[in-house]
Formats: C-alpha cells, structure tokens, sequence
C-alpha cells in the first residue's frame, strides 16, 4: 500500500511533464490551427511554413497587394513561432 | 587569301544548286579542306551529307566531284539538319515540356508521360486537359495547344482519359437538405409572383491537393518519354523546403528555382472570378507564367517532385507529385 502511495507521488509530475510534452504543438499544427482565420482576411492569398530572415522555421502569410489592416492585425509570432508576412501578388493558375 | 574566298563564292553561287540536288546532300559552304583528319591551309568547297556513301554505289551524276571549276570539294557527314524547335511546335513523338491542350482551351504544358493501367498517358493540369471540370471524357487534346496553331483533326495526339475535379468557392451546392429548403422558399417566390429565386451555393468548398488530369494517345508511337531540355526522368522525391528544382514548360521554357515554402494553403483564382482553395502545396519562387501550366517538376537529380500550375509575379505554385499519383491512380 505504501508502495503504491510513493509511485503514485513519484508519477504525478511524470504525468504532468508528459502533458506538456504532449501540448507543445509543432508549427504545422500551429499553422493549421490558425490558416483559415488567416486566409480569410482581406488581402490574403497564401499561408505556408518557409524560414524567416534569420533561417528560422516560421510561418509564411503572402497578399495579394498592400493591406495596411492585414498586416497590422496579423501577430509577429504565434503560438512561439515567427510569422513573416510577404506580399507575392494574387495567385492565378496559369 | 580575301581574292581566293571571293572566287569561290562566285564559283559556289554557280554549282550550289546542283550539288544541293545530289542525294544527301544538305548544305554547301567554304571551308579549309581536311585530309586525313587534319585541317590543311587548302580552302575548298564543303559538302554536308546526311550519310557518306562508298563511290561504287553512286551514279557519276550523285557523286559529288572532286573539284569545281579546279576548287576542291570536300564532303563531311553531318546527319539531318533540323531547325531547332519550340516548345510551341508541333512534335511528333511528343515529350515533356511542349505545347498541349484541350480543344477549348488556349495552350499549357505536356508536364511528362506516366503510366495507367500499364499504358503511357499525358499527364498535365485538369484546366489544361480537361478545360477546368468543363470537359467530357474522351475530348480531343492537341499538341500544339490552340493558341499555338494546333488544330482538330491535324493536330489530335491523345483522348481526355480521366481528371480530378477542381471545387471552387460559390459553387452551387449539392447538399439535398441545403436543396430541399430553398425549393420551398423558392415555391413561395412563386406563389408570391416574386422574381427572385434562391440558390444554394457552398461557403466553403472542399480543400484541393491538385488540379491534374491525363489523356490516352491515339497512337503510342506519338509518346517521347523524355522531357524536352532537360531529359529522361529518374524516379521521384517528396519536395522539401530548400530543394532546388527545375521545370521545362511551353511558354518560359527551362527554369530553375528553390522551394521557399511547404504545407503551402494557397486561395488560386481561375478565370471568370473562380476561387479554388489549394492544400499541401510546394511554393517556389517565380519561375513560371501562363502557359506553363502542367509542367513537370524536378529536382537536380531529374527525379520527379511536382506538378506545375498556378503562381503569382513573385511564385509558383506545385502540386506534390505523390497527391497526383495517388489521385490518378497513376505512376511513371
């Protein structure tokens, strides 16, 4: 009985760190979380996962032109991870 | 030296007809005689020929004389001589790279031969070959597209054999409950004498992974595995972020370029104000314009990574190849 009680002390953190293991979420998962709300705002046209200007993984938001609001409202990172917006223009198929 | 060219130009202007008549031969020319493998100082008239044919198999008249007006000739083999050609022309067999399109449309690109059901079929772009959904199976294809001069029956290379259908936003819904309640309202605009009539049309329209198609040759000897410019294709590769890649397409030809972006969503217009939203897709820099729609995609070592078709002034868009292959059903 107490050797339960000791393991179950002993596994509570365990668990615990697991879950945040488990709750840190990788940029794809961040990105899919956030890409509709993003591409339905005014100007978007695109939203990948590409590398920023240091090379670091981020998430690559592209407009279709200038969109003052869109830029503004769009976070400098999300979820840990840098959002870099570009603007590429619209996409047509070609 | 200058007094001896110019003498045998006014000599060659006089016999070039004729020696252009004799069989073989394909150009005449002024050049340093060559014996035995060597350039001598010796200029002379020079005669290509698609072949060399020993002596004793040509008449006096087909052979070409050892001299003209007392300038040497000499004959040198140069195979067939070909205008160099454009992706925009007619090519038979036809390879990867060039002109292609469904009768209605204006021209894209023959993106490379694959295989379905042990056939080779092209494989290309659905707004390409199947004229975005607007097609019936087994419409013509044309190689030249359209806008390229290519023509129905002249110019028919394959049969529209299969295409994934393309969802746009704003489409009219299929959705029988969505249906059955606007037939109602619909009713009561009637029975109201009201003009207005409603439609049920999707918000959102299902995510795309590609726009592709193929279509079936009338004649296998028309199928050129190759891929024009760049070559025969080496198996296949999962693009990733940093691959550099390259693509031979009908309106810019041969170009090179790097993926910037992977997991790419992307909101693609097609005419008409058309909106498809694209999934999963490769993004690289701009590398491409209309026309270049279907182009194959492939990295360094010529193995097949994407399907060319859409892009913006600073991008180009790709299909990944392994969501076309399992779309079709298909393989190289």
């Amino acid at each position: 009985m107490r050797i339960v009680a000791v393991w179950s002390v002993l596994l509570i953190p365990l668990l615990a760190l697991g879950d945040d293991l488990s709750m840190s979420p990788s940029i794809q998962d961040v990105k899919k979380q956030h890409e509709a709300q993003l591409l339905n705002m005014a100007g978007v046209v695109s939203v990948g996962i590409g590398l920023d200007s240091e090379g670091n993984q981020a998430i690559i938001v592209g407009l279709d032109g200038s969109h003052p609001d869109t830029e503004s409202s769009i976070p400098a990172t999300l979820e840990g991870f840098p959002v870099v917006v570009q603007t590429i223009g619209s996409i047509r198929a070609q | 030296m200058a007094d001896d060219l110019n003498r045998i130009r006014s000599i060659l202007s006089v016999h070039r007809r004729q020696l252009l008549e004799r069989p073989n031969v394909v150009a005449t020319g002024i050049g340093y005689k060559e014996t035995g493998g060597a350039k001598t100082e010796q200029l002379c008239i020079v005669c290509s020929v698609t072949e060399k044919v020993p002596a004793a198999r040509l008449s006096a008249q087909e052979m070409i004389p050892s001299a003209v007006d007392s300038t040497p000739t000499d004959v040198i083999q140069t195979g067939i001589i070909r205008a160099l050609q454009v992706p925009t022309d007619r090519f038979r067999p036809a390879p990867g790279g060039v002109s292609v399109g469904h009768v209605a449309i204006t021209a894209g690109t023959l993106g490379c031969w694959v295989t379905k059901e042990g056939q080779k079929v092209i494989l290309s772009n659905n707004h390409v070959l199947a004229n975005s959904n607007a097609a019936e199976i087994g419409d013509a294809i044309l190689q030249p597209g359209p806008f390229d001069g290519g023509s129905f029956p002249q110019d028919h290379i394959a049969k529209l054999t299969q295409f994934v259908p393309i969802s746009f936003q704003g489409e009219p819904s299929e959705c029988p409950f969505a249906n059955a309640v606007i037939s109602v309202f619909n009713l009561g605009c009637r029975l109201i004498s009201s003009n207005t009539r409603y439609q049920v049309t999707k918000l959102q329209a299902e995510d795309n992974l590609v726009d592709a198609a193929i279509a079936t040759p009338l004649n296998p000897a028309d199928v050129n595995d190759e891929i024009f410019n760049i070559g025969t294709i080496q198996g296949t590769v999962s693009g990733e972020l940093g691959m550099a890649i390259k693509k031979s397409g009908r309106t810019t030809g041969f170009t090179t370029g790097e993926i910037q972006q992977v997991d790419v969503s992307a909101n693609v217009q097609y005419g008409a104000g058309q909106v498809a939203v694209f999934t999963d897709q490769l993004l690289a820099g701009a590398m491409s314009q209309g026309g270049d729609s279907g182009s194959a995609v492939l990295d360094d070592g010529n193995r097949l990574t994407g399907l060319l078709f859409a892009g913006s002034e600073t991008t180009t868009i790709i299909n990944r190849i392994e969501n076309v292959f399992s779309a079709l059903g298909i393989s190289l």
